[in-house]
């Protein structure tokens, strides 16, 4: 059994299965609960590092879906607040666009103010 | 790169009334919308809203966006719709994808007003086609005719649960039951009352343990839960519906608050931290909205318009005091919504016991959704009195004050306070207009004489009773009551497609019969 500092909020017991571990979490990518919980045990304690482990929030909608349930997760397993539990970070693009989209860019100068 | 004063993300109440603030202090405007349609969720709101008669109450969503979206137009106000926002920068650049194309704009200020997303509530069977949101329940219904279901189990209570559940119902679904996890129901007891009557049960501190079905919902199963919230055994129950829809909350959609780098906090959802006027911690860029916390679209829009007016005021289009004088009035509106039992500070609280005024209130309502016979009597709204008069079964402190404008006799009192109950001018006298009980937004004002045995209600179902029908007469929980003849049918422009049906039934009955069945009535 591995332990962690306690500094992260966390005590450190071994994974314990439950019941609704394979509920998923993550529609876009198929994350299941069972999966994310065995993340912070496997030492992911930042929504980020999980979504880098495991990428949840990383599909078509980008966590809009996820973002709040895996904060929960975390929040559970971890026993910190969720004020304590940032988001994914969000980057561009924030809705899915094809490639010729983004090499399609338009100029278009001046005007408005 | 195209430059504006001000670039809207969001064409829903809050970003609309904005656009519309900055556009007349002068200033050029973009409006961008990922959707097709602009108004946000106020095309889906069949409902009237409470709040101020200033402020549109008693007027349906709808037409509170379609009033918006003239004076948009009439604004020349440029707005875009089908172009996604995907990215921003401190800069105040934007990225939209629009067309097939992406192209970058840039505002001396930003109002990011993108709305919210519907939270869910995993569990397993929770991936079944059948299983939706309640948002996409009324995009479904109330955009394009669509019946989302024939038998639907709603999960929540809040007025999203209890307004989408009623909207459920006139578009001729079943609604199986309501559930919360809550020990209270989180909405306005008023639309709780509209669900009760009509014989929609609900199950407080119940959740869903799971929904189950071969490739569709078939059957959904929930349970009470503990003070711990685990499920007592013993107490499942399985519901044989084909629509499990989920009101659970929503979630600010700040995502590119947080991607410009604005300060975020966590308020109900992740929110940019904002000043009195709507400003993040990056100057120039603003929040309105759902976006900023979660509220009702009341609130929306005058949170929209003090950031658009802030931004006009930064950017040299008003003068100070122009803009002290808006604000202050716009402030005293948005803290007249904020007040009540349902107030954002009581948000969440089951302890609450008094109204304002001091009255019980009552947990009949909390729980089960309706007002027994012996605690209606208890509220102001309530009198006995000979002839037609009206009976306000409003009991919750909520800020709503069409009422009073509705009766041109003086039969109705809010006052001041726009949180007061409604009370009952014994002296003043009933011309039996009806104008009360199609303005209640609540739908908790009925006409009663009592001596004559007749009880006009608001009706919003199809179809419409006739004239000389005979039906059943249902108490505030639903239970059949007795017969009911219909005696008298009023429609009018001045009532909005809400019928008044007056019902006779047994004098007995008429302190206790709230709502009318087609059905014919058998002991």
């Amino acid at each position: 059994m591995k332990t962690y500092g306690s500094d992260r909020g966390f005590s450190g017991e071994a994974f314990v299965p439950k019941e609704d571990d394979d509920v998923i979490i993550c529609r876009c990518e198929e994350i299941t609960r069972g999966e994310i919980r065995k993340a912070i045990y496997d030492g992911m304690r930042t929504i980020s590092e999980i979504r880098r482990y495991l990428r949840p929030g990383m599909g078509p909608c980008q966590g809009m879906t996820c973002e709040r349930n895996v904060r929960g997760i975390l929040a559970r397993e971890t026993g910190l607040p969720l004020s304590q539990i940032p988001g994914y970070r969000p980057r561009s693009p924030q809705r899915p666009v094809t490639l010729a989209e983004l090499g399609n860019e338009s100029e278009e100068e001046g005007g408005g103010v | 790169m195209k430059r504006w004063d001000l670039v809207v993300i969001g064409a829903g109440p809050a970003g609309l009334s904005a656009a519309i603030e900055a556009a007349e202090a002068g200033m050029s405007v973009i409006v961008f919308d990922e959707n097709k349609k602009p108004g946000g969720q106020l095309f889906k709101q069949i409902h009237k809203f409470f709040g101020s008669k200033e402020n549109h109450a008693g007027v349906r969503g709808i037409e509170i966006g379609q009033m918006l979206l003239e004076k948009a137009q009439k604004d020349h106000i440029q707005v875009e719709l089908d172009s996604a926002v995907i990215g921003i920068a401190k800069d105040r650049s934007v990225s939209v994808r629009k067309d097939g194309q992406t192209r970058e704009v840039q505002g001396q200020n930003i109002l990011i007003a993108a709305g919210a997303s519907e939270r869910t509530l995993p569990f397993p069977g929770w991936t079944l086609p059948g299983v939706i949101g309640a948002g996409a329940a009324q995009t479904m219904m109330n955009l394009y005719g669509v019946r989302p279901g024939k038998k639907i189990l709603m999960i929540g209570s809040g007025n999203v649960g209890l307004v989408v559940s009623y909207q459920m119902l006139q578009a001729g679904c079943q609604v199986a039951a309501v559930v919360d996890a809550a020990p209270r129901i989180g909405g306005y007891g008023v639309h709780a009352a509209k669900l009760a009557r009509n014989g929609v049960p609900f199950y407080l501190s119940h959740t869903v343990i799971r929904a189950e079905g071969d490739g569709a919902v078939k059957s959904v199963t929930i349970g009470q839960v503990d003070s711990s919230w685990n499920i007592i055994p013993g107490t499942e129950k399985t519901f044989d519906v084909d629509t499990v829809c989920m009101a659970v909350g929503l979630d600010p959609m700040s995502q590119l608050a947080r991607m410009a780098g604005a300060l975020i906090e966590e308020k109900g959802g992740l929110v940019p931290t904002v000043d009195e006027y709507g400003q993040t911690s990056l100057p120039g860029i603003f929040a309105a909205g759902d976006v900023a916390g979660i509220e009702e679209a009341s609130s929306a829009m005058l949170n929209g318009e003090i950031a658009g007016l802030r931004a006009a005021f930064k950017s040299g289009y008003i003068d100070e005091e122009t803009f002290r004088t808006e604000y202050k009035k716009k402030k005293a509106a948005l803290g007249d919504l904020r007040k009540g039992t349902f107030s954002p500070e009581n948000k969440g609280r089951t302890d609450l016991t008094l109204t304002s005024e001091g009255l019980p209130l009552s947990e009949n309502l909390f729980e089960k959704g309706f007002l027994t016979d012996e605690e209606v009597t208890k509220y102001p709204g309530v009198i006995k009195k000979a002839g037609v008069h009206p009976v306000i079964e409003c009991t919750q402190n909520i800020p709503c004050n069409p009422c009073q404008e509705a009766c041109a006799f003086g039969c109705i009192e809010v006052g001041e306070d726009i949180t007061a109950l409604p009370r009952i001018n014994p002296q003043a006298d009933c011309r039996n207009c009806g104008k009360c009980v199609a303005m209640c937004s609540g739908q908790a004002i009925f006409l009663v004489d009592e001596e004559a045995g007749c009880v006009t209600i608001p009706y919003e179902f199809d179809p419409i009773p006739e004239e000389g029908e005979m039906g059943t007469a249902l108490g505030r929980d639903g239970s059949p009551l007795g017969q009911a003849e219909i005696i008298k049918v009023r429609k009018s422009p001045a009532f909005d497609h809400t019928a008044l049906v007056t019902m006779r039934v047994d004098k007995t009955l008429a302190m206790k019969a709230r709502a009318y069945s087609r059905k014919t009535f058998s002991e």
